[in-house]
């Protein structure tokens, strides 16, 4: 059409729209008026009026059908249409509210769940990164035997940015870490998170600073010289208020003066799922920060503390990538033996580093499985109700059917009564996605217990809003398509000829027995996992830690937050401890650089046992390891089982000794003793140390099951920084004013981190944390339950109610009500049994996978089997078996004369 | 609904055209002038008439007016536009170049 065409086309069509009820009127007068000369024809021609009238009606073929014709002609049907259809669902909706709303919460739980643990999901592994073009952003890793995902030491990072040509750019960070802040001089530092970056870190992730300007290059090229820091924008907000004058202002970082130059944008909260760093500093002043004093950090190869990350050049391809690391891993094996034997490196995408770094992910997806489970029980739900809508509106789609709607009409129609359900499911939905979210966020104190600034990266943000709305739209196909187009498949004749007539055709049940199979498949494997995962929880909780928790104040030091030396930190935690021992109310102290079942990672020691012959692959094994002073075996309650505990005669000048738990012992010596025994460090010529005690196997890093573990005294392997551990008679908080009084004798701006009572640390880590996800589990299960309970119940009442006049006559001639009950419930309990079966499969696969995934229970745990099953069968039956007794005091002569 | 096969459709186009080209007039007296014009062969049905005109006002060829008749009665009085009468002179010249083309192989001797 011709652009004049359009200009008057358009407002027409418009005109068609908007003015309907004007435009029908006039088609109708049009029409009239044509008939009435019609009829003054046919008087004219002899006819009587009413003959007259008969035959310009018959000529005419309907005038409804001929204003069909001509509406159809101005194009814009299927609009109108589906105003039509929408008025009259809402009409429809609204004569059943019960239903309509029970409908809405069903879908709108199912949804919300849905798109609640999608948000988990989303935010663990498939969120982008928060930089441009995040798509070619890799990570680089360096791999061993033992570990896929290891860090690079500093001169590997220069030597991979320097040697490498796949790449726009190579950046390095550290992990972000504990640094003592001080906005003034003076004033007593306290704890934030700072993360140590390359000088190009900025500038190749594309990150546009909103205040001032990224490190540059040079600025991160001489150790120590550039004291510079950027800021993250929330510590920003908080710290200075947002003020623009920051700039150039001197800040002090454990102790050192530091120019602010930036900072970053509110778009870059960081490339850490987790942490959210409040400054970056450039890696060239790790001396500042420098988390083992024992290692060179920008000599040691062996030194990996650095995470490396870099843009592919356009055009390369992530195998290209691999095959040049390869090749250079390769190299620095050859080039440096001892730092690298055995060690290749890869790089991964976004999603596999995500993956492979840890396994929190792994719950997220179990989640997203079982939040499915329950919208696909709330779906079937729905779909039931809106089957037995259909079904009693037979006589209406019948009348319609026969007056002329094509079939594809007709479910247009009840589509869209599914549509608006599953919209106002899918709105509420959103809200109770969002509150699931929030109250997910709200327990981030309990899941990190830390200073550093930790989020839960879980948002409702428009990636998880897009999938509340595909969600919907899904749910409503779901429900909505099976009952339209069952219902339009209607058997004219039986339908007008008397309102209740259900024929019971095989296949017209065979939808609903279908639906009542899966809701309570769908709703045994939702009880299977929340059980499983309870008992998986409870299963290592009870199992104790071998250590005692009760009774124990543990406070945590980092002397190089005040820019202590090696040698001022040995003689601080000498004096501490000798001086806590003396304390009145202390029964014991220990010191130890890690907790037990505490947040931080654990150092590792890389060794050769006395008598072994290292395979040509590898130079040694790996063990992690603890520091710890004489007083922790005591203080913990841990039993030596052989041997003896440290001594204060271990000192930096005797021989070096180390204590290992049994697992450890009895991994290297099943047969004979382990004390004696040496350790060689780092190769089988290394640094000989003795064994001298074998401690009992304790709970070091999680819950779950044992690990080789070595302990080193703090004479013998300084660290820095070191957890006080203090046993008492009463109350462990009522040590906290000794201990300052105690420290403030050492040193007034000492911080003291993370006091609190031992137990409080424990509770935290191995319930209140576990108990946050057999929660979320557990309402899902019974979610899952209740709406299969539902569903099964409304199936039932409804069968009853259409049957209910056969159900009296059966009773009028003479049927016990037992008869009735077996008649009603048997098929009730049929399809409950088959629904058992399926269910116990999906959830014996399902523990399989959680088993895989997850934790280990071993096998299958016959206990939750037993306890489900029967709790199901019970909860369904008695579901059925309501309506049923009813059915049973159906009066015959009312059933009959029920129309 | 029977949707009229495009050959008819395409001529009632044109003759609906051609008549309004004349002289404005309302559904009733175009199916008369129809009828009479061709003798009683053309009768247009209101099954086709009303959705044909419908259309040439869609597509804006004609337009459309609210009227009184001359027994003062209201009717919707159509009209042909600009666009209209270009329309009617291609379809005319089209008209003219089948029905020509038609006749020349019907009029072919047998040999």
């Amino acid at each position: 059409m011709r652009p004049q065409h359009w200009l008057y086309t358009i407002p027409l069509r418009l005109r068609s729209l908007f003015r309907r009820r004007n435009v029908e009127q006039e088609l109708s007068e049009e029409l009239q008026f044509h008939l009435e000369h019609k009829i003054e024809e046919g008087t004219a021609r002899g006819l009587s009026p009413e003959e007259a009238r008969y035959a310009a009606l018959r000529s005419m073929g309907g005038l409804e059908q001929r204003k069909e014709e001509i509406r159809d002609m101005r194009h814009i049907r299927w609009l109108t249409d589906f105003f039509d259809d929408a008025r009259f669902a809402l009409r429809s909706l609204r004569r059943t509210p019960g239903l309509t709303v029970f409908v809405v919460i069903t879908l709108a739980l199912g949804i919300g769940m849905t798109s609640a643990t999608f948000s988990m999901v989303d935010g663990l592994i498939f969120r982008p990164y928060p930089v441009p073009h995040p798509g070619n952003v890799v990570s680089l890793v360096s791999t061993t035997h033992d570990s896929p995902f290891d860090r690079f030491s500093y001169r590997e990072y220069l030597d991979i940015r320097d040697k490498t040509n796949s790449y726009a750019g190579v950046v390095a960070n550290a992990g972000m870490e504990a640094v003592g802040f001080s906005a003034e001089p003076g004033t007593t530092p306290r704890i934030k998170g700072g993360m140590m970056v390359s000088g190009n870190y900025f500038q190749v992730l594309g990150v546009e600073p909103r205040l001032g300007r990224g490190f540059r290059e040079d600025e991160d090229q001489v150790p120590g010289r550039n004291p510079v820091v950027v800021l993250g924008p929330d510590f920003w907000r908080h710290e200075f208020a947002g003020d623009e004058s920051v700039l150039s202002k001197t800040i002090l970082l454990n102790g050192t003066k530091f120019t602010v130059i930036g900072v970053a944008p509110d778009s870059f909260p960081g490339m850490l799922t987790f942490g959210h760093p409040d400054f970056y500093m450039p890696l060239a002043m790790a001396r500042v920060f420098s988390t083992n004093i024992q290692m060179n950090f920008f000599e040691d190869r062996d030194d990996r503390e650095l995470r490396v990350m870099a843009r592919l050049k356009p055009g390369v391809t992530l195998e290209q990538a691999r095959n040049e690391l390869a090749v250079l891993a390769k190299n620095f094996e050859r080039e440096y033996p001892n730092a690298n034997r055995s060690r290749s490196a890869a790089v991964y995408t976004q999603f596999q580093a995500r993956t492979i770094e840890d396994d929190n992910w792994k719950f997220g997806v179990i989640f997203v499985i079982l939040a499915l489970a329950v919208l696909l029980v709330a779906c079937t739900n729905v779909a039931g109700l809106l089957l037995s809508r259909a079904r009693s509106r037979a006589r209406e789609i019948a009348v319609r059917l026969a007056l002329g709607a094509g079939r594809t009409r007709l479910i247009r129609l009840l589509l869209t009564e599914s549509m608006i359900l599953a919209t106002l499911g899918g709105l509420a939905g959103i809200a109770i996605g969002y509150g699931i979210i929030e109250w997910f966020r709200s327990k981030d104190s309990i899941v990190f217990l830390t200073e550093l600034p930790m989020a839960v990266p879980f948002h409702m943000d428009k990636r998880v809003l897009l999938s509340c709305v595909a969600l919907s739209v899904l749910s409503a196909l779901l429900c909505g398509l099976a009952p339209a187009l069952q219902s339009t498949r209607v058997d004219l004749v039986n339908a007008l000829k008397s309102a209740d007539v259900d024929v019971p055709g095989r296949k017209r049940l065979l939808g609903r027995n279908v639906l009542v199979v899966a809701q309570v498949s769908m709703s045994l494997m939702l009880l299977t996992a929340s059980f499983l995962m309870a008992r998986g929880f409870q299963h290592s909780l009870m199992e104790g830690t071998g250590f005692r928790k009760d009774h124990l104040l543990m406070t945590s030091f980092d002397p190089r937050l005040i820019q202590y030396n090696a040698a001022q930190t040995q003689q601080f935690y000498k004096l501490l401890a000798e001086r806590m021992r003396e304390t009145p109310g202390v029964q014991s102290e220990a010191l130890t650089q890690n907790v037990p079942l505490g947040n931080d990672d654990f150092d590792g020691v890389a060794f050769v046992p006395d008598g072994f012959q290292m395979p040509p692959d590898r130079a040694n094994f790996n063990s992690t390891m603890d520091t710890i002073d004489e007083g922790y075996f005591a203080t913990m309650g841990i039993p030596i089982l052989r041997g003896r505990a440290f001594l204060s005669s271990d000192t930096a000048d005797s021989p070096r000794v180390a204590i290992v738990n049994e697992h450890f012992a009895k991994h290297y010596w099943p047969a004979g003793d382990a004390v004696g025994k040496h350790i060689h460090l780092d190769s089988s010529a290394g640094t000989p140390v003795e064994i001298v005690g074998v401690s009992q196997t304790i709970k070091n890093q999680n819950m779950e099951s044992p690990t080789d573990f070595v302990y080193m005294p703090l004479a013998q392997h300084p660290v820095a920084r070191m957890a006080l551990m203090l046993r008492s008679g009463g109350d462990p908080l009522q040590l906290v004013q000794p201990v300052k009084d105690v420290v403030r004798t050492l040193d007034l701006n000492l911080p003291m981190l993370q006091t609190r009572s031992y137990e409080d640390l424990f509770l935290n880590q191995a319930v209140r944390g576990p108990l946050i996800a057999i929660d979320l589990v557990g309402s899902m299960g019974l979610a899952g339950l209740l709406l299969a309970v539902a569903g099964l119940y409304g199936l039932m009442a409804y069968n009853v109610s259409r049957r209910t006049r056969e159900i009296g006559i059966r009773i009028a001639l003479g049927a016990a009500s037992s008869n009735v009950l077996r008649l009603v419930l048997g098929k009730g309990l049929v399809l409950v049994g088959i629904g058992t079966v399926v269910g116990l499969a999906m959830g014996f696969a399902l523990e399989q996978l959680m088993n895989s995934m997850l934790f280990d229970s071993g096998g299958v745990d016959i206990l939750a089997y037993a306890v489900v099953v029967p709790t199901m069968f019970l909860v369904t039956m008695l579901a059925a078996y309501i309506p049923a007794r009813r059915a049973t005091k159906i009066a015959p002569t009312q059933a009959l004369r029920y129309e | 609904m029977s949707k009229p096969n495009d050959l008819v459709q395409g001529t009632l186009d044109l003759l609906l055209l051609k008549i309004l080209a004349l002289e404005p007039l309302h559904g009733w007296a175009i199916s008369l002038r129809l009828k009479s014009i061709s003798g009683d062969v053309l009768q247009v049905s209101e099954g086709s008439l009303y959705p044909a005109l419908h259309k040439l006002e869609q597509e804006g060829w004609i337009t459309a007016e609210w009227k009184q008749t001359e027994n003062n009665r209201r009717a919707k009085f159509y009209s042909l536009t600009y666009l209209g009468k270009k329309q009617l002179e291609s379809e005319a010249a089209n008209w003219q170049r089948l029905s020509s083309a038609i006749s020349r192989v019907i009029r072919l001797e047998e040999a």
